[in-house]
């Protein structure tokens, strides 16, 4: 963190975050078969609740405690070799606080909506389920409260392994185990440059504990040269561009930025509320969370910076435009995520850092709210997940209609500015008119991210009412969108209460100089400080504009998304199939990046493997080598031939003679 | 003694077997299993006795007795921390091996006695302290195992087991020249610790005699390009013969270079260094690409273990702390984690008796706790945080990248890439035979981990998480052998360098370049420079 001077508090009970869970996990997860589903869920909810109760003491003890202080609880070391060394410790400051809430609150309710979601899986899955459902959110405390990038790290790959068991949690359908393994591996990418830039920092540093590093780096000027190891006749600003630039390889896998998106879209082969939890609102929002704890590294790395925001926008705006094609009403949603993932990206990346932690906060609420919505419409639907079929549930399904109407709002901004607009439109702001050394650097990038970003957010305006339009509006297209109903309570009161936080969370986020204003901002600002001193972030006089900009461009999109797929303009998007359908083609395929890949990378690897072992392993080495030296000694060999007769007795006594011959030489000639 | 009777328990057990009737199975695997066991409990005291302070005997538990006094030769064994855990490894993989073979129904006598004849000479060949009788152990493994593969393996198994003998026969008897000639030129002693210190060759003697005891390592680890008789032996070996092979065997090979081949002949092995860093590379990628194209499991796994090895060759040639240490700890995890795949391979093969991935498929709804128990070994495979993978490659990998040697980075960089493919492949063998449809009706009433099975994979589930989340009191022990093959390494590069006054020191870790000097409390210190901007 970011303040070396706070006030620390030894808070032993934040290992509860992390073992609550955990102890869910394992109770279930050995015993859930034998339980039966009442208890399972009673274990999997209660544990969350508890968590989220000892996460609400937490963060108030250090909402009362003095600006900047800090809760930590002490741990063990886990490894110490030469001046390696690597400690089990936690931190709990305004950031990973926040997060913490977000973690265990969402995770709460989306616990409570899958015991209702999951009824139909028999004991042993739905004990299953629960179990590795418990298991991400004990990994991903690990991952926020972590008070050292090793630590960071196990996280990082724990939730990464919960991801993968949840995706494929149907793993009789091979579809849905490939994606799993799919989104594992293309996270071990990016997790290959999480490592390389861990091992930078060590060779610069010595240390992975975010208190020591952001103390050393408060004393580090850009140009400095480094005088010894691998770095040795670099800058400082070089070698940290080097360390940031693989941290935020890991973070285009985890958060799904281009180019290692590609598995997230494959995610949603998974259950509902696994997409809203882990690929919507907590897992997917790590790289942003890793970027805002060491953006004190980032600061002083301008190109990095300019990096993560570019590649940001460049997300943000490639992703809207492949929800613009999508049938599937999770597919949209994903294809969202990734998108609304850019911006929270240009935002930590240009040096809005609270902003970009803001809207990791207001999209857990809308996103989960959403997917949570897309899978009540499922359940309502029959598990039909294609919005062609559906059509008209608003009267169906009430409760669902409304709440996934506000969480629309909430994310585009269209009619009623919510939560979502004031967290984008406070990026949006920042990239444009931030000064600090990146704009410094790379005049071009924030102005770049601005018009980008504003596409993006049209966009998103547009393909969101698209899918509201589809889904809920106009009549119903089929037999089961007639028929479909409403969800249980169990699964719609969570769906209200993200609804409602969508709403709130408004006041986190609004701008200006008073009471109310930039609560947030000033909220995490202790945490931020230093990076913002380093890269010397100046604020920028509130105007009017850039909202007002914004507000039109979500209401002109958005009106035309509804009125083009609901209303007067419904012929539209027929014309456009038939002018272009090539490009829609295109689209529809998500611009053929998986193929690209396949061709690329994939087959490639398949050819050479296979050529390297027929022609390296069989021809070369043991053909040419092995064979060919034991053919020669063939012929020697056949004068012997009649020992070779199977028993095994014979050989163990040819065994002894030949020992016996060995020791006999070795003394013959060693007593000489 | 207390270390002679480790080594020799099994033996003694085996001579016992030999006199128990050979009609009645379950006497011998009762026995054997005892026996085992039994060694493993007094192993038990070597690991509470052994001192790991930094002030500390080298070798502990030393015994030395003389043996042909006239020809130089002792015996003369004793641990380090090293050897120590290596032996541990053995005693504790052994019996559940036996537990493990416990299906074995063909010649069980004589099955059994080679296991425990092959414990006492693995088990020898770390403990041995004079290199007669190093060498006499390190060739008595082959011969029991030789025979477990020739007479229990399948179908290829004379191929296998001949391709297995001939291959480290030829390369030991290298090493045996080698080991004559260094005795000769160290006073006639074969004695590790004489020979050590008194031997004196010249820069091309020193050359030559390294390279005899590399390629007979190198062969047993095994290491690119010398690999390609692991793939078979694996293949054709009966389930006992592979975990006891990747388990221990391969570690024979990986040990070599840390106790002999490097101490013995400093300054040449620091000149291999470089070829041998890059052969390890070479070995983690090209083992990984071989894993991409298997059709059979244990293929699979055999040549995920050239990976794996490679990884431990590129942390013991980093010549750092961290990258010895993790080599070490890695080869107690491929002990571990690749001896839980192999076993669990043997149980599915038990069932199905074919090895074939493609026989598979669909069968975790089956076998849900054989699917779980994969899983786990498969995460600590690929080295997932929080299993004792992760620990040993993150040291051996950080370690790399700390280190002195030219291009070292490059080489961490270029190992990392495995920690991806090895994802790539387990992950994907995990997916043939567990997931999707059962396609196969033989495999629609597998029936699930039974009692004995259990007890055979639970103690390595609870090593590779213990290890994973505790690791220090497997650390700790190598620590005081890591640090005086460093210092000694150290010297051989001083050594180099006078000769050769351009040469930059390249052994030991580097201090990171932008520490502060240690302080007391993170947070306690100056305060940061004023924030500028806002408020």
């Amino acid at each position: 963190m970011a303040h070396s001077d706070a006030i620390q508090v030894a808070q032993p009970l934040l290992w509860a975050l992390i073992l609550l869970p955990a102890a869910g996990a394992l109770v279930n997860g050995f015993f859930g078969r034998r339980l039966g589903k009442g208890n399972v869920a009673l274990i999997a909810v209660g544990v969350m609740v508890a968590a989220f109760a000892v996460a609400v003491f937490a963060f108030f003890q250090l909402f009362h405690g003095e600006h900047g202080t800090v809760l930590r609880a002490p741990g063990d070391v886990w490894f110490r070799v030469g001046n390696t060394s690597v400690s089990f410790g936690l931190l709990f400051d305004r950031l990973s606080g926040t997060l913490s809430l977000v973690v265990t609150g969402v995770g709460a309710l989306i616990h409570v909506y899958s015991t209702s979601y999951m009824s139909h899986e028999d004991d042993f899955g739905y004990a299953r389920f629960l179990t590795y459902l418990n298991l991400f959110v004990a990994a991903m405390m690990t991952l926020v409260l972590g008070d050292n990038l090793a630590l960071t790290f196990m996280g990082w790959e724990g939730v990464g392994l919960a991801s993968y068991l949840l995706i494929g949690f149907w793993y009789t359908d091979k579809q849905k185990a490939f994606c799993g393994r799919k989104a594992f591996i293309t996270n071990r990418v990016g997790d290959f440059g999480f490592l390389i830039g861990f091992f930078a920092v060590l060779s610069l540093f010595g240390t992975g504990d975010y208190a020591q590093l952001t103390q050393m780096a408060g004393k580090l000027q850009g140009g400095q040269l480094i005088a010894t190891g691998p770095f040795a006749g670099w800058t400082v600003t070089a070698a940290l561009t080097l360390a940031t630039l693989g941290f935020f390889v890991g973070c285009t896998g985890k958060s799904a930025q281009l180019p290692l998106y590609v598995w997230l879209p494959d995610a949603m082969a998974g259950p509902t509320p696994v997409s809203a939890l882990i690929h919507a609102a907590t897992m997917v929002t790590a790289g942003v969370y890793l970027v805002a704890r060491t953006s004190f590294l980032f600061a002083l790395a301008p190109a990095s910076m300019a990096v993560v925001t570019t590649v940001g926008a460049a997300t943000a705006l490639f992703s809207a435009l492949i929800a613009f094609a999508q049938y599937d009403i999770k597919k949209v949603l994903a294809y969202s995520t990734v998108s609304q993932l850019g911006f929270m990206f240009i935002g930590v990346g240009s040096g809005a850092y609270f902003a970009g932690v803001l809207h990791l906060v207001t999209h857990a609420f809308f996103k989960a709210c959403l997917f949570l919505g897309a899978g009540s419409v499922m359940h309502g639907m029959h598990e039909d997940t294609d919005i062609r079929n559906m059509g008209g549930l608003r009267k169906k399904m009430p409760w669902t209609h409304l709440t996934f109407l506000v969480s629309t709002i909430a994310i585009t901004g269209f009619v009623v500015p919510l939560s979502g607009f004031f967290s984008k439109d406070a990026i949006l702001a920042n990239a444009l008119f931030a000064h600090n050394a990146m704009s410094d650097a790379y005049p071009w990038v924030g102005p770049l991210a601005y018009v980008l970003g504003s596409l993006a957010a049209a966009g998103t305006a547009f393909y969101m009412m698209r899918l509201y339009a589809l889904t809920f509006a106009g009549e119903p297209r089929t037999e089961a969108a007639r028929h479909a109903h409403e969800s249980s309570p169990v699964m719609w009161v969570p769906l209200a209460v993200l609804a409602f936080l969508a709403v709130v969370a408004a006041v986190l986020g609004l701008p200006g100089n008073w009471a109310l204003g930039e609560l947030f901002g000033r909220f995490t600002h202790p945490v931020f400080a230093q990076a913002i001193a380093t890269a010397h972030v100046e604020e920028h006089a509130a105007t009017a504009w850039p909202f007002i900009v914004a507000w039109l461009v979500a209401l002109v999109a958005g009106g035309l998304g509804y009125a083009m797929f609901a209303g007067n303009l419904k012929s539209i998007p027929a014309r456009f199939v038939e002018v272009f359908p090539a490009l829609t083609r295109f689209a529809q395929d998500k611009f053929r990046v998986d193929e690209l890949y396949q061709w690329l990378i994939i087959r490639p690897l398949q050819v050479i493997s296979r050529f390297l072992w027929k022609v390296g392993d069989a021809l070369l080495i043991d053909g040419l080598l092995v064979n060919g030296t034991a053919r020669a000694a063939m012929a020697f060999a056949r004068l012997f031939r009649t020992l070779q007769n199977g028993d095994v007795q014979r050989y163990a006594a040819l065994m002894a003679v030949a020992v016996g011959v060995i020791l006999w030489t070795v003394l013959g000639r060693g007593g000489n | 003694m207390l270390l002679t009777a480790v080594i020799f328990l099994p033996l003694l057990g085996a001579l016992i077997a030999a006199f128990l009737p050979a009609g009645e199975p379950g006497q011998h695997r009762g026995w054997a299993f005892f026996v085992t066991l039994a060694t493993f409990g007094v192993s038990l005291a070597l690991w509470a006795g052994f001192d790991s302070r930094p002030g500390a005997a080298e070798f502990q538990f030393a015994l030395k007795v003389p043996w042909i006094a006239s020809a130089g030769i002792g015996y003369h064994v004793g641990l380090d921390g090293v050897a120590l855990l290596l032996v541990m490894l053995t005693t504790a993989l052994t019996p559940i091996v036996i537990l493990a073979a416990w299906s074995v129904t063909e010649r069980v006598k004589e099955f059994l006695i080679a296991v425990l004849v092959l414990e006492t000479a693995m088990i020898g060949t770390f403990a041995a302290l004079d290199l007669v009788l190093f060498y006499v152990f390190w060739e008595a493994v082959l011969i029991p195992m030789y025979l477990l593969i020739g007479v229990w393996g399948s179908q290829n198994r004379l191929y296998a087991t001949v391709k297995f003998f001939i291959y480290t026969f030829v390369a030991s008897v290298l090493m045996l020249i080698a080991i004559i000639y260094a005795a000769l030129h160290a006073g006639g002693s074969f004695d590790y610790l004489v020979v050590r210190d008194a031997l004196r060759v010249g820069a091309d003697a020193q050359k030559w005699l390294f390279l005899a005891f590399a390629v007979a390592f190198a062969v047993k680890v095994p290491m690119f390009p010398v690999h390609t008789w692991l793939p078979d032996a694996h293949t054709e070996a009966p389930t006992a013969g592979s975990v006891i092979l990747a388990g221990v065997l391969l570690k024979m090979g990986t040990f070599g270079f840390f106790r002999y081949a490097m101490p013995l002949f400093p300054d040449a092995a620091l000149q291999f260094r470089p070829a041998i860093a890059v052969l390890a590379v070479v070995g983690i990628i090209y083992g990984a690409l071989m894993c991409l194209v298997q059709g059979d499991m244990k293929r699979l796994v055999a040549y995920s273990s050239v990976s794996h090895l490679g990884f431990v060759m590129l942390g013991l040639m980093a010549l750092t702390a961290e990258g010895l240490t993790g080599g070490v700890y890695q080869m107690l995890n491929h002990g571990v984690s690749t001896g839980a795949l192999f076993l669990l391979v043997g149980m599915l093969y038990e069932r199905r008796h074919t090895r074939l991935i493609s026989e598979y498929g669909g069968i975790a709804k089956q076998v849900p706790w054989i699917a779980t128990a994969f899983v786990v070994v498969t995460l600590s495979s690929v080295g997932l945080p929080g299993t004792n993978g992760f620990v040993g490659e993150f040291l051996i990998l950080a370690g790399t990248w700390l280190g002195r040697m030219p291009g070292t980075q490059l080489l961490a960089v270029l190992g990392a890439t495995g920690v991806i493919l090895g994802a790539v492949y387990m992950l994907w063998l995990v997916e043939r035979v567990f997931f999707g449809t059962i396609t196969s009706d033989e495999n629609r009433h597998l029936p699930d981990l039974s009692l004995r099975e259990a007890f055979v994979i639970a103690p390595m589930i609870v090593l590779i998480v213990v290890m994973g989340l505790a690791p220090q009191p497997f650390l700790a022990p190598a620590r005081p052998a890591v640090d005086r093959l460093v210092t000694r390494m150290q010297e051989a590069d001083r050594r180099l360098r006078t000769r050769d006054p351009g040469r930059p020191p390249s052994v030991g870790g580097q201090q990171p370049a932008l520490a502060l000097e240690p302080t007391t409390a993170p947070g306690a210190l100056a305060a940061m420079p004023p924030a500028g901007g806002s408020h």
